[in-house]
């Protein structure tokens, strides 16, 4: 079945009465046109009897009242097509976000982003535009061409063949350079990106473009993108307007081949004068409508394209092997976690294990430093563990049952997690930290003191209520790392997960930090689990394992580690002879960059 | 666009469009030519019934065919004609309109990188993109479907007016008594229309903006488990989006439907009138039209002058749009002057650099941030600026490249006041490299020399090998083309890359608000090595994040709220054992 019949049968059907309905308004509507020219007709035909007058009255009470009927089944056509149009694409597009909530970041690695919010707004465009007004003109266009046709071959079928001939092949041309359109629009919206780009990029690098004073090569720059889109544009906007009004022109052909071949027939007695005043007619009122079979075949097309993209995300499967009925643990419970010989590659690289054969165990409430350098496969460890990534089976256990069986939605709410990407909605600082939880002013409080973020309050504007901006613009690298981490400390949950946060508050308030993290939790004592490249971050982990190519080279405690000759160590002289020193907090657009490979 | 502005007489809107005409001026011979081939359009499309009258008249209802194919050909060679103008105005216009945009884009884009960089910091880029690409995009058709149109609407209905006078009086006097139900009714519908249409504008762009966020945003929604909460506020977009398509949906078809039935209702009228039986019911003495000509002839001026009625809420949509995109740009336009560059030019400096007392506000209303900064910099000094967040640091280097403009209190620059200074020249002087690399996706050339015409080639490989950047420049050569944000380049190397630019270029000051980010130690003795060699060869202002680089600095300066609480070398403020000594116990405390 193809996409757009499966969205018909999907959404469709529970608009099936509001399309009979503005079928028959729109029979209605096409007889009031026919019929009222006719009644028109017919009265001034009595205008030109002086001595009946009063016989006009029937016929102007019949215009009267079906234009006031024209208004109400005209309406009622386009609203009874079009609407159903805009609910169905207003039920596609909720579907469809509903499941892009779900779907894994495997899923989005291998898509482009920009693609999937093409497909949700302008493909379900087309698909609504197939359905809504696409509906109506199909509709509209059947009845009339058949109507017409019938009622030119009533005449004469040969003279139907002779002119119909230049309008057929000029509709086959038509919809021919439609379809060539198609590459050279592409291009167009290709170019336009190309002029995005450049203008974001430009106004990113502002400050570099104002400093180094470069603003004429970017204005070059800007030029010449621009040159590439108008040449291109103009090529096609030459082929556009001088391929539609090409029907309109094998429609005077065919009037032309009327006036030129009609002479003999009419002599040899085949056809009326009659039959050539409506069969001109006839031509003159098919012109518009083919020309609007043009677009509608090219739409029926688009649309055709669009319900595949369009159903391909919307069926895009999350991925959930727990099933439907996942294992839940007991709420406000600290979980015991056994990792025992896992392995793990990321889908797109099935052949690249980013860790190997790792085995660990992080019993309730200790806390667990995972020490590597970049690339390590730190940070994958920690995607796994929070299934943002399933493992295999077998390899993860959370107080004895597979994390693969575990119900996802509830294993997540025992979680934590600071990434090291920290990703900011445009909302204010205080929705970004509860994320639209409802406000526990207390809790909020003690994760903003935690996170350092008391320091930062002065400086914005509104201080908790700050708009941040789209990804967070408005604030410092440091301080968009430390809303994320008021975020995590926020949430509550019994094992945190610290992806490399640490370096979003000095050293002062980060040993603050780590020993509060040992009693946050009002209950009972959460897991911890900090990873880092900060030897810092470790001095009061229980445990720690060292990384190196997704194995662990070495573990132990902290102590116990700086006199082990190793990695750890190694790390541990350098940072104290170069010790980071000051206050701030760094850049997070650097440390973002490597969340990627981290 | 604001609420008041909401019910302003739509002439009225359309009127901000003359912001657009200097940007056309150029072209205007286009809409001028546009403007006279329309007639002669349409005169050639009515050409074509007469010619068939002609024919069925004198050739067909006579029996005489003689001469007849001269009449067909003449029909064809009439369409041809019509085929060839029409094609030619739709692509003068396109033309015209293309060509405006390419201005406005290039005028616009000019501007903005103009505005002084305080600007920027509470704009985010999302928004200055879309003026700059969506809002000029949508006055695409503006020229074509938009103004052009609007004119020879006018001219239309003027003309047909004119006709319907001269045909009758009487009977053109009645429609025009009956015209104000439609036009009354016309306008009730177009500001129901108007008011929607906005919403529906800012409903899908609030949709489509949601949407891309939450979508940069899954993996925190999922982390967090805010799948249904995220459900749930898409949905009110959503819906609200709906709504107002549906709503809009029912005036849109009654306002097409409403021209269409009104007019037979209004012939209904006219041939009522005019046979008379109007005036014999109602009891008055009217005219009675004898000819049914005049009468077909009236009610197909009719006919035409009501089709660009009906037609215009799909126009108005267009304008609608266009007249949005105009308020927004030319909003900005107003919104901020772009950077003043007059000022007394700054000779070649070695950098003697005086603060006294300075003070800054990012507003007149706001609490200053800077409060009194008393600071000498020789020629050559390394300055570095220690202090926690929020403490100034950034602020203050900002207002010495004069990014931020208004600080009261004294900086001179080689005895120059820096205010009086003008910006181009000074920023020859000054260079300041920031904790956000920017860096383009060009080409490495590119990148470091930023198409300077004053450095060569030979000056930007010396530089490199100065900032440690030659390696990887050297590896991938300098023709590579980088990826979005320099993607293909590890954080180090981007960093060494800003380096390299800075030291490529002749300013003598530098500022470096030098970014820590968590690089291998091979990587980390480069930017070591690198920040050495700068402070070598400039004199630099430095936020430094790391200890070695505080030790070398000549002063080292502890911000505190926007006050210096301490202020001298290494040695003499772990002496003091004050603010300073205290930051350092606790870098060597956390590692161990």
């Amino acid at each position: 079945m193809g996409a757009l019949q499966t969205l018909f049968k999907r959404y469709l059907r529970k608009n099936l009465p509001s399309y009979l309905a503005g079928t028959a308004c729109l029979l209605a509507t096409n007889y009031l046109s026919v019929t009222i020219p006719g009644q028109i007709g017919a009265a001034v035909d009595v205008l030109t009897t002086p001595e009946k007058l009063s016989a006009i009255q029937p016929f102007v009470f019949n215009i009267a009242w079906m234009g006031v009927a024209v208004v109400v089944v005209r309406s009622l056509s386009r609203v009874l097509f079009f609407n159903p149009g805009r609910d169905v694409e207003y039920r596609i597009r909720r579907d469809l976000f509903a499941n892009l909530l779900h779907l894994p970041p495997a899923f989005y690695a291998t898509q482009n982003r920009g693609d999937i919010i093409s497909r949700a707004s302008s493909d379900i465009t087309w698909v609504r535009a197939l359905i809504g007004f696409g509906g109506l003109q199909s509709i509209n266009l059947v009845f009339a061409l058949s109507l017409t046709l019938w009622k030119m071959g009533s005449i004469s079928w040969v003279l139907t063949g002779i002119t119909l001939a230049p309008i057929i092949v000029g509709t086959v041309i038509v919809q021919g350079s439609i379809r060539s359109w198609y590459p050279m629009m592409k291009k167009n919206q290709e170019y336009l990106a190309d002029i995005s780009e450049h203008v974001l990029e430009s106004l990113n690098g502002v400050t570099t473009i104002q400093g180094f004073q470069a603003g004429s090569a970017f204005i070059r720059e800007l030029k010449l993108r621009n040159k590439t889109w108008f040449d291109n544009n103009i090529q096609l906007k030459l082929v556009q307007s001088s391929i539609l009004p090409l029907v309109a022109l094998a429609g005077a052909t065919s009037v032309f081949l009327l006036l030129y071949f009609g002479g003999p027939l009419l002599e040899n007695g085949t056809l009326t004068v009659g039959n050539i005043a409506t069969f001109i007619a006839l031509l003159a009122a098919l012109v518009p409508y083919m020309r609007s079979l043009g677009w509608m075949l090219s739409t029926w097309q688009s649309g055709r394209a669009a319900a595949d993209r369009v159903l391909e995300l919307l069926d895009a499967e999350p991925d959930h092997p727990e099933g439907t009925n996942g294992q839940h643990l007991s709420e406000g419970v600290v979980p015991n976690i056994k990792v025992s010989g896992l392995s793990f590659a990321y889908p797109d690289d099935p052949d690249n294990n980013i860790l190997e054969d790792i085995s660990l165990d992080l019993p309730a409430g200790e806390t667990l430093g995972v020490f590597g350098k970049t690339g390590s496969g730190k940070s994958t460890l920690l995607r796994v563990l929070s299934r943002m990534y399933a493992p295999k089976r077998g390899m993860i256990t959370v107080d004895g049952i597979d994390i693969c069986d575990l119900d996802i939605y509830g294993w997540r709410r025992k979680l934590s997690t600071v990434p090291q990407r920290p990703f900011l909605f445009s909302d204010s600082v205080k929705s970004n930290i509860a994320l639209g939880d409802s406000d526990d002013q207390e809790r909020l409080d003690k994760a903003v003191s935690l996170a350092s973020l008391t320091q930062d309050l002065p400086a914005l504007p509104d201080g908790l209520d700050t708009i941040v901006g789209e990804r967070g613009i408005m604030l410092s690298g440091g301080q968009r790392q430390r809303v994320a981490l008021a975020r995590g400390l926020y949430q509550g949950g019994e094992l945190i997960l610290l992806d490399d946060v640490l370096s979003a508050v000095d050293h002062e308030n980060e040993q603050r930090l780590v020993k509060a993290l040992n009693n946050f939790h009002e209950r009972s004592q959460p897991s911890c689990l900090i990873v880092s490249n900060r030897i810092s971050a470790f001095r009061h982990a229980d445990q720690i394992v060292v990384l190196d190519n997704g194995r662990v080279v070495q573990r132990g405690t902290h102590g116990q580690l700086i006199e082990e000759v190793g990695l750890y160590q190694d790390a541990y002289l350098a940072q104290k002879e170069a010790g980071n020193t000051d206050g701030t907090a760094p850049a997070s657009s650097t440390s973002s960059q490597e969340a990627k490979n981290g | 666009m604001d609420k008041s502005n909401r019910h302003e007489s739509f002439f009225r809107e359309v009127l901000q469009l003359k912001r657009l005409w200097p940007f056309i001026r150029t072209d205007q011979w286009v809409l001028w030519v546009a403007l006279l081939v329309t007639p002669l359009i349409s005169m050639l499309a009515l050409t074509q019934p007469y010619l068939i009258k002609v024919a069925i008249d004198d050739h067909f209802s006579k029996g005489d065919f003689t001469g007849l194919s001269e009449v067909a050909w003449m029909y064809l060679g009439v369409a041809l004609g019509s085929y060839v103008l029409s094609v030619g105005y739709a692509l003068g216009l396109s033309w015209a309109g293309m060509r405006m945009l390419v201005r406005l884009r290039e005028w616009l884009y000019e501007r903005v990188l103009s505005l002084p960089l305080s600007f920027f910091d509470k704009r985010p880029a999302g928004v200055l993109l879309t003026r700059l690409t969506n809002d000029i995009d949508a006055l695409g058709e503006v020229i074509g479907a938009g103004i052009v149109t609007i004119v020879l609407d006018i001219l239309m209905v003027a003309g047909c007016l004119g006709a319907m006078l001269y045909l009758d009086v009487e009977l053109t006097i009645l429609m025009l008594m009956c015209s104000p139900i439609l036009i009354g009714l016309i306008e009730l519908v177009r500001r129901q229309l108007k008011n929607l249409y906005l919403t529906i504008r800012d409903s899908i762009a609030a949709v489509n903006a949601y949407l891309s966020e939450q979508i940069d945003g899954v993996e925190i929604i999922q982390l967090f488990g805010g799948e249904d909460r995220a459900e749930a506020q898409f949905d009110v977009r959503n819906l609200k989006f709906r709504n107002a398509s549906m709503e809009s949906n029912i005036y849109d078809s009654l306002m097409f439907a409403l021209v269409d039935g009104l007019s037979s209702v209004f012939i209904a009228m006219l041939l009522w009138y005019g046979s008379g039986q109007m005036g014999e019911w109602l009891g008055f003495e009217g005219i009675q039209v004898q000819s049914a000509g005049l009468m077909v002839a009236f009610i197909d001026y009719l006919n035409r002058l009501l089709t660009p009625v009906r037609d215009i809420s799909q126009k108005m949509s267009v304008i609608q749009r266009a007249l949005a995109a105009v308020s927004k740009i030319f909003g900005l336009v107003d919104e901020q002057e772009p950077m003043n560059l007059d000022g007394v030019d700054v000779p070649p400096s070695k950098g003697h650099i005086r603060l006294s007392n300075v003070r800054f506000a990012y507003s007149e209303q706001a609490d200053d941030v800077i409060k009194g900064i008393d600071l000498e910099i020789k020629p050559g000094q390394v300055v570095a600026i220690v202090g926690s967040s929020g403490s100034g640091k950034t602020t203050l280097t900002r207002i010495l490249d004069r990014s931020y403009t208004g600080y009261r209190g004294s900086i001179t620059l080689d005895g120059v006041e820096l205010s009086t200074c003008s910006i181009p020249s000074l920023r020859k002087q000054v260079v300041a490299v920031r904790q956000d690399l920017q860096i383009f996706s060009r080409s490495l050339r590119f990148n470091v020399l930023l198409e300077n015409p004053d450095v060569s080639i030979e000056q930007a490989q010396k530089a490199a090998e100065l900032t440690c950047a030659d390696g990887f420049i050297g590896r991938l050569g300098w023709d590579k083309v980088l990826r979005e944000r320099g993607g293909d380049l590890s954080v180090g190397e981007g960093q060494l890359l800003t380096f390299a630019r800075t030291m490529a270029i002749d300013a003598n000051i530098v500022i470096l608000d030098e970014a820590t980010a968590s690089v291998d130690s091979v990587t980390e003795a480069k930017i070591q090595q690198a920040i050495e060699n700068i402070f070598i060869h400039k004199t630099v202002i430095v936020i430094a994040h790391r200890l070695s680089t505080i030790q070398q600095a000549d002063i080292i300066v502890v911000l505190e709220k926007g006050r210096v609480v301490e202020q001298g070398s290494h040695g003499e403020l772990l002496t003091l054992n004050g603010r300073y000594a205290e930051l350092v116990e606790a870098g060597k405390a956390a590692v161990g």
